[in-house]
């Protein structure tokens, strides 16, 4: 079966959804079982007692087959998030970890020197490091060095919907990488999900596109649906394009006739 | 009269009686505690150890849940 | 018996190369040779890096059925002593080489690692470039020769049909093909800057060891990602040893092994020594090699004027036959002719020294002299 390793856990979907933006958990809920995601990501917020309906804990690991994916979010340096993830794990008893590090509220650009810096510590705390960078493929390189379970380069600005700005980036990375490529933020429609996954990447990483969309829950099939598809089609070997150039004049007469 | 203590909770002021444990403070604000995480002066408390925590004037705590985030 | 590495099956990226190599194949040789000769002028310009092979030693403990070195062969064995690798080294200063390639056979008391240490600090001090094509060494050595001045080490797999290997090499060292396999990943390993690759053409079923040497590349590609590479093509020649090649490579296909390469792997240097005739390298110059030797000698030394009767005889015949004898100055006339620009340096003393990484980092530097 084609299913997605990560450390010792085996996943069957390659659609990994963030449960942020939603209008209410109910819509959100909805559209995690709707996607048959088998692994969430969350943030840590602080307990406020006018909004205890907010806790997401409970009712997420009540839907069959579901790993939490606590984010760092809300840090904005590596000992923060190190500290948000001690936190996350204590609450979450997941050993996933999302270090997502973004000082700058204008772009949520991530910050690669800390993010390296609170991977390379976590992953050897034993946590299985899923870091969300900028598309750059010596970062991606350097984080699987330190232990990383995966690498997630973004497609674009968190919410932008710009799609694979990075695709040229992308690629390079899923050529050289060791470990699993999640493409994660930017995505805006299934195509592009779909068009990740025929590039190589393990799995895709949606959370605006669905929480924006009109019917959420339809949208996180679709999504699911793409991203089955996707992958089908990269295991199925996609013929070859041909953009080849053609010479004005012969270039291989030295070899004889032929 | 009682002499209340006061702890920063989540970055406000919240009045406790003296002797309080973690577990008190719980049920003070309405937690079950059953989905939040602990901080008191950065050392992550866990459940085991929450009835015996005793608070103490001045105690930074952090209570903190999984709420939605991509 | 040793299990195969996982990489060496890893169809992964390979549908593109099996393509282009396919006897069924619909791709045009002329076809790939435009793409091949886009992709170069891309990544490398109109460029030609030239270097030049130093054998110090034939002393050989092995037994390949393919070479005239080979121990059971009766050429006379010579090693050059510092002082006539100083003369040898002078001798290629003077037709502008700067980049060298060291050669010995298989590990002899006589050409040893010590004798091989010494020998590429005394290159260093000459050439701006120094690589090293010898014996598969322990990651230590490898270090070592890095602190001395070695940034480049070559090693041909030869075939990556273990069955076909283990039937040419008949004994010593050599004989141990998962060794051979691993040597690359060792001197990597090393700090070694960069490694050369191939398989000796002629040996094994072209197409599949093409495939191997891909899967070879692209799996040290990805664990030593700040490393060089460099593909040779090494093709057999009529040699002392009178072995007759089992799987003959055409002109044509070795040409088309070449494009797809090129293709497949855009920013690897692919090598073309002296071997080739001089038609066959200018007419890929440009399309796809960017690394050639020049001047080449395959005997032992070879290079000093002052060669005469006497020092023909010590010297004995060459590992293998020269077919382009062009000079230095009539080669890069060739390549000017073709609008390429020929490059005797292409590197610098300052980058010496092992490669720094992760691994590394966390071993101390040896402190050994180097002579």
């Amino acid at each position: 079966m084609d299913s997605l390793q990560i450390g010792s856990y085996t996943f069957s979907s390659r659609l990994i959804l963030g449960t942020g933006k939603f209008s209410n958990s109910t819509v959100m809920l909805d559209a995690v079982r709707a996607s048959g995601a088998q692994l969430v990501t969350v943030a840590l917020r602080r307990f406020n007692r006018e909004q205890a309906e907010d806790d997401l804990f409970g009712p997420l690991s009540a839907i069959e087959g579901i790993t939490l994916m606590p984010n760092t979010s809300g840090a904005s340096t590596a000992a923060e998030a190190v500290r948000a993830a001690h936190i996350a794990r204590e609450l979450s008893g997941s050993p996933f970890i999302k270090v997502e590090i973004h000082p700058n509220p204008q772009h949520l650009m991530p910050d690669p020197i800390e993010t390296y810096e609170a991977s390379r510590i976590l992953a050897k705390e034993g946590f299985l490091v899923m870091p969300y960078i900028a598309a750059d493929p010596v970062l991606a390189k350097r984080l699987e060095e330190v232990g990383c379970a995966s690498v997630m380069p973004l497609g674009s600005a968190i919410g932008s919907g710009q799609g694979l700005a990075t695709s040229e980036m992308l690629n390079i990375i899923i050529r050289e990488s060791g470990i699993p490529v999640i493409v994660d933020a930017g995505l805006r429609s299934p195509s592009e999900a779909a068009h990740a996954m025929e590039m190589g990447c393990e799995a895709v990483l949606v959370n605006s596109a669905v929480a924006a969309a009109g019917n959420p829950q339809a949208m996180a099939e679709a999504f699911a649906e793409a991203v089955a598809a996707g992958r089908k089609a990269f295991r199925a070997g996609l013929m070859q394009k041909s953009g080849f150039a053609v010479a004005t004049s012969p270039l291989t007469s030295f070899l004889g006739t032929h | 009269m009682l002499q209340m203590i006061t702890i920063d909770l989540n970055g406000q002021q919240q009045p406790l009686t003296p002797g309080s444990t973690v577990i008190d403070l719980l049920a003070v604000i309405g937690s079950d505690g059953k989905s939040v995480a602990v901080v008191v002066n950065d050392c992550i408390i866990r459940p085991e150890n929450r009835p015996s925590h005793l608070l103490q004037e001045g105690d930074r705590v952090e209570l903190l849940i999984f709420a939605g985030g991509g | 018996m040793t299990t195969l590495p996982e990489w060496l099956s890893d169809n992964r990226d390979t549908t593109a190369l099996a393509a282009m190599l396919s006897p069924a194949s619909s791709q045009s040789i002329e076809t790939l040779a435009a793409e091949s000769r886009a992709i170069t002028l891309r990544r490398f310009g109109r460029t030609m890096t030239l270097y030049a092979p130093l054998y110090l030693s034939n002393y050989c403990s092995s037994g390949c059925a393919y070479c005239g070195f080979a121990s059971d062969r009766k050429t006379p064995r010579h090693r050059l002593e510092p002082d006539e690798i100083r003369r040898e080294l002078a001798a290629m200063k003077k037709l502008g080489i700067s980049d060298i390639l060291l050669l010995t056979g298989e590990r002899t008391a006589a050409a040893d690692f010590d004798y091989l240490q010494r020998s590429v600090a005394i290159a260093a001090e000459e050439m701006q470039r120094v690589s090293v094509e010898a014996f598969p060494m322990s990651v230590n050595e490898y270090r070592a020769l890095a602190d001395c001045g070695c940034t480049g080490i070559t090693i041909y797999q030869e075939t990556y049909n273990r069955e076909r290997y283990e039937a040419l090499h008949r004994w010593g060292p050599k004989k141990d093909f998962i060794a051979r396999l691993e040597t690359p990943a060792r001197a990597l390993e090393g700090g070694i800057k960069s490694v050369g690759l191939g398989v000796l053409l002629g040996l094994s079923d072209p197409v599949q060891d093409a495939l191997s040497l891909y899967r070879h590349v692209r799996h040290l590609g990805r664990r030593y990602w700040r490393a060089g590479m460099s593909v040779s093509f090494p093709r057999m020649r009529p040699q002392t040893g009178g072995y007759e090649p089992p799987f003959p490579v055409d002109d044509l296909l070795l040409a088309r092994i070449i494009f797809a390469f090129r293709i497949a792997l855009p920013d690897t240097e692919l090598v073309l020594s002296t071997r080739e005739s001089a038609t066959f390298r200018d007419g890929m110059a440009g399309l796809g090699i960017t690394r050639m030797s020049i001047e080449s000698r395959t005997t032992v030394g070879g290079y000093c004027e002052s060669e005469n009767e006497e020092s023909k005889e010590k010297t004995g015949k060459g590992q293998f036959e020269i077919s382009d004898d062009r000079t230095a100055k009539e080669f890069c006339a060739a390549l000017r002719r073709q609008n390429i620009e020929p490059v005797f340096k292409n590197w610098e003393l300052s980058y010496n020294g092992p490669s720094s990484s992760i691994t590394l980092a966390t071993q101390p530097k040896k402190e050994e002299p180097c002579h």
